[in-house]
């Protein structure tokens, strides 16, 4: 074992927590049935790390294995760090039967045609989902290991999920991304967040949307208001009707738990209070977020309560509408990235 | 009016006692015109002509630095001060603090004998106090003189020479009190109804106790209300042009399931060109005033900017940002939370902000 | 006591035994007595329960075909006057004649639309079925003014929703359309229900690969006799159907693929369903 993988065995048992070092372990199957054994999980984490650096110097473990312990680890706890979405376009006739054989080998020759130190691992999990682990390096260092990058991608679908890919890295990515799904153009999707489940739900549509549909099925949370008799009938049914209204917007039940949306306004102020403002040219300039534990669902519980008008503005539907949560409102249609201020339906 | 200079603080004691009703009603009117060294107060002539003064002084930097020791402006515009108000103090003499820094020393190291845990960042060894004086801060004759604690430590293992490090500060303060109310208490009680502290929870609490034991005080968390989080945006916006806010930053939390934060970042040059306009109405119906930065700011002219951005908000979002309630403000002169926690970082508007806060305490006290 | 005398001690013992035996079931037969007869009892209940069932799904099938004759009939169905949930019945013929209707119409390729937005707008369900299973349900909201647009769907990404429209002219062939997804949506559930199916019911068989669209599947076989390996790729290239276009076989052992039996296979896995082609193949012992 070198001094890079000796540096990442280290972080990495800091970095999982005690009570599943034992699981992911057993999953790396890389230890022998009597050293799995011999390991005394209630020791510390500095007498773990020792006693797997020397396991791993017996078994002769090199830095590859190593960095599969710790996709192991990131695939089944991705929710630590920053996901954002690209959205691949323009497929060619042949990219809906790419397959992972051919995918692998694809993109591990483009993207080692481009940079000369690179590490690719490529691992399907459970769900169909194609994970990539990339070290990078380039044409004097070799990969470094402790800053990989994450690429997870469904095959056939248009979107990729990344983390830990610095600006710089992004534009060799794409295009050994572009050209091993047979597509001609990607493009950043305006979506991110740290539960990779959540963009993904939220783009694959796996959550429960809400038509108007001509049998209206009873709406789970559908107002508990109704039971209290003082309430008139009129009153009941505007706020059954609201409800509907803000589970047609945000849908219903369980929500993707996307946890911000940023929204940058430079649009007029208009205010018939203010003539001085409402005249003055140029647009007023800020920026808004919306943050929450699961915003989906704060903002359907705003509109069925009432705190924000119905029908919800195009603002804010468009979040899972378009599966969007960062926007650019500005008056004049849209421009790069960005999103008209006149509502589309 | 005392020398700035002078080295021997003063500790204002008043034999006037002014009855109770009156109190209690310079309070409410107080409330009513909600507020601020800079609310127009136009209820009493002298009381007007007062605050008047202490708006135009707030913005005059200068002014601050010759009259107050820089150390001790450095330590208050460094840190965010977590608030609480303090009732009267009784028998607190400004000449005795060499007095009260070994009484509070001796107090800690006791109580730290008792097995009380008094750890902070790891082991300390020993802790010394030290009260002084911040001279020049009060702005009238009745405020008291602000009073600047510190508790400095050495860490268990550090090296004979290091010097001793500060692990704890907290002042207590009184800025343009209400003359109505410093002139009713009784003899040998001691107006400094704020205080700011910051540093370990443990420390805070200490120093509360031995107050309340030495002073026969009592002290209550003090949290910003809505009214004083939108005025401090608006004077904070005010000064724009002086110093840069660099942005407007509010954040709202809304009474939903989950709960929502919506935070609001507003340009800077934009804030001012709004507060601009909503001032502006009003300039013109009062021509006579000789100078726009002199004149008073009214809390009208607060709440049609409040909702002038609201309004705006609701235009793109439809949702009502009066639902929910306001939790901070912040700019690049200073931030302040609903909880209680206030940063000023700018030096030239730290009386202005006092003087508010000053009277949110006043309010804030039982008695 | 005769027969005791002659027939000694022993035997009389026995018969008084018999006797007091006899003499303590009584009381059981009596309780079992009156179980049966609780029970005769319950069964008559049942038996007017069924009866009364009987008569109102007889009264539901006369008012069903009365009420398919047509309601055109000026005068009422009759019904029996002393029923006093005439109403209810009422309901429930209709209720069953609509739920038939329905089921007619998917059979016959139609779509639930109804009007949103004052009628600017129309929301279209599709229902997915497999083998009479009905699956997944999808709903498109299309605006109709100012011009023909989805607003919103609930359609997987992987489904070329925009595309379809294009090339059916959305705009003038609103039909040709809705069919074009709706056999799409269909052959995307049937082939994830055939994959369900395979892997419910063939263990032995290995799923090596396959993709959300459920369009690529690869399988490993085990051939009985000589434990060899096959791999088999099922291409479904035609999205709008649930069979593969392309089967393609891998082997240590070159020449099964051209054998003539996995030829056969080969034809057979193209023309039915996976796992019935499957069951086939493993029928003749083909594959474990």
């Amino acid at each position: 074992m070198d001094d890079a993988a000796r540096r990442l065995l280290q972080r990495l048992v800091r970095r999982i927590p005690a009570q599943t070092l034992k699981t992911t372990l057993d999953k790396w199957g890389r230890l022998k049935a009597a050293q799995r054994q011999s390991m005394d999980f209630t020791q510390s984490k500095w007498a773990l790390t020792e006693k797997l650096l020397a396991i791993c110097e017996e078994n002769e473990l090199t830095l590859k294995h190593i960095a599969e312990l710790e996709m192991i680890h990131v695939i089944e706890n991705p929710d630590r760090s920053m996901w954002y979405a690209l959205q691949l376009m323009d497929p060619e006739d042949d990219a809906h039967s790419v397959e992972l054989t051919q995918f692998k080998e694809q993109f591990k020759s483009h993207l080692s045609e481009l940079v000369r130190h690179v590490s690719i691992k490529i691992k399907k999990h459970t769900d169909e989902a194609v994970w990539i682990r990339i070290a990078w390096g380039d044409s004097f260092s070799r990969p470094n290991h402790l800053k990989p990058t994450y690429v997870v991608h469904h095959l056939q679908t248009p979107y990729v999920f990344v983390t830990g890919l610095t600006s710089k890295l992004k534009l060799l990515l794409t295009q050994a991304l572009v050209l091993s799904t047979r597509h001609q153009a990607i493009k950043d999707a305006s979506l991110s967040g740290r539960k990779l489940t959540a963009i993904r739900d939220l783009l694959m549509r796996q959550y429960q949307q809400v038509f108007p549909t001509k049998y209206p099925s009873p709406l789970a949370e559908s107002n508990q208001n109704a039971t209290n008799p003082l309430i008139d009938k009129e009153q009941a049914e505007l706020s059954a009707n609201r409800h509907q209204m803000a589970c047609e917007a945000f849908g219903s039940g369980m929500l993707p738990q996307l946890q911000s949306a940023v929204y940058k306004l430079e649009t007029k102020f208009r205010d018939h209070m203010n003539k001085t403002m409402t005249e003055r040219e140029e647009p007023l300039k800020c920026v808004v977020k919306f943050a929450s534990t699961s915003l989906l669902e704060s903002l359907r519980h705003c509109a069925s309560s009432g705190i924000a008008s119905t029908p919800v503005t195009p603002l804010l539907s468009s979040i899972p509408l378009k599966g969007r949560n960062y926007f650019v409102i500005t008056d004049n249609g849209p421009g790069p990235s960005s999103q008209t201020r006149q509502p589309q339906n | 009016m005392e020398s700035p200079q002078n080295s021997v603080a003063r500790t204002p004691s008043n034999s006037a006692i002014v009855q109770r009703r009156s109190k209690s009603k310079s309070y409410r009117q107080s409330y009513r015109s909600c507020l601020g060294a800079a609310s127009r107060l136009g209820l009493t002539p002298g009381l007007t002509a007062r605050r008047l003064n202490s708006s135009r002084r707030a913005l005059k930097s200068q002014v601050i630095t010759e009259k107050v020791n820089p150390e001790h402006l450095a330590i208050l515009v460094k840190a965010e001060w977590q608030l609480s108000y303090v009732t009267p103090l009784y028998q607190f003499r400004h000449t005795q603090l060499k007095s009260y820094s070994r009484q509070l020393s001796a107090f800690i190291a006791a109580e730290k004998q008792q097995g009380l845990a008094v750890e902070v960042e790891g082991s300390q060894s020993s802790f010394r106090v030290s009260f002084s004086v911040v001279q020049g801060m009060a702005e009238t004759d009745d405020d008291a003189e602000t009073v600047l604690i510190q508790i400095f430590s050495k860490p268990m293992f550090a090296k004979q020479d290091e010097p001793q490090r500060s692990v704890w500060s907290g002042w207590l303060t009184c800025i343009n009190g209400n003359p109505d109310y410093l002139h009713s208490l009784p003899k040998g009680f001691t107006c400094l109804p704020l205080f700011g502290s910051s540093g370990a929870e443990v420390l805070t609490s200490l120093v509360k106790s031995w107050f309340q034991q030495t002073f026969d005080c009592c002290f209550g968390c003090l949290e910003i209300n809505q009214t004083s989080l939108q005025w401090l945006a608006a004077l904070w916006t005010n000064c724009h042009t002086e110093s840069s806010l660099k942005h407007l930053k509010m954040i709202w939390t809304i009474p939903v399931v989950p709960p929502l934060q919506v935070t609001y970042t507003v340009d800077p040059q934009d804030a001012w060109e709004l507060w601009m306009s909503v001032r502006m109405d009003q300039l013109d119906k009062s021509e006579e005033e000789e100078e726009e930065q002199a004149r008073n700011i009214d809390i009208e002219e607060v709440t049609r900017f409040m909702q002038g951005l609201k309004s705006h908000f609701y235009r793109h979002f439809r949702l009502d940002l009066s639902a929910g309630n306001l939790q901070q403000v912040s700019t690049a002169l200073g931030s302040a939370k609903f909880s209680g926690k206030i940063k000023i970082s700018s030096s030239r508007y730290i009386i202005t902000t006092l003087a508010l806060l000053t009277e949110c305490a006043l309010l804030k006290m039982p008695i | 006591m005769e027969a005791a005398s002659t027939k000694g001690v022993l035997s009389h013992l026995s018969l008084l035994e018999v006797q007091a035996r006899s003499r303590r079931s009584r009381p059981q037969q009596q309780s079992r007595v009156t179980e049966l007869k609780a029970k005769v009892e319950a069964l008559k209940v049942q038996k007017e329960q069924l009866e009364a069932e009987i008569q109102t799904h007889q009264n539901l099938q006369k008012l069903r075909s009365s009420l398919d004759k047509q309601c055109a009939d000026e005068d009422d169905v009759e019904m029996e006057e002393d029923s006093e949930n005439s109403e209810l019945l009422r309901l429930m013929a209709r209720h069953t004649q609509l739920k038939d209707l329905l089921h007619a119409h998917h059979l016959i390729g139609g779509y639930d639309v109804i009007k949103t937005r004052q009628g600017k707008g129309v929301c279209v369900s599709l229902a997915t079925a497999y083998e009479g299973v009905y699956l997944d349900t999808y709903n498109l909201e299309i605006d109709l003014k100012p011009a023909v647009r989805i607003s919103r769907h609930n359609i997987p990404p992987f489904i070329p929703v925009n595309s379809l429209a294009k090339e059916n002219n959305m705009q003038t062939h609103m039909r040709a359309f809705l069919d074009a997804l709706s056999q799409h949506l269909n052959a995307f559930a049937g082939r994830k229900q055939e994959l369900k199916l395979l892997k419910e019911q063939h263990k032995s068989v290995e799923v090596m690969e396959s993709n959300v669209l459920c369009s690529i599947l690869v399988l490993m076989f085990t051939v009985p006799k000589e434990k060899t390996a096959v791999l088999c790729t099922l291409d479904y290239i035609d999205h709008s159907s649930c069979l593969p276009k392309r089967v393609h076989l891998e082997c240590e052992d070159k020449q099964l693929p051209d054998s003539p039996q996995w030829k056969k296979n080969c034809s057979l896995l193209m023309e039915t369903p996976v796992h019935t082609a499957l069951t086939a193949m493993r029928k003749v012992g083909d594959i474990v």
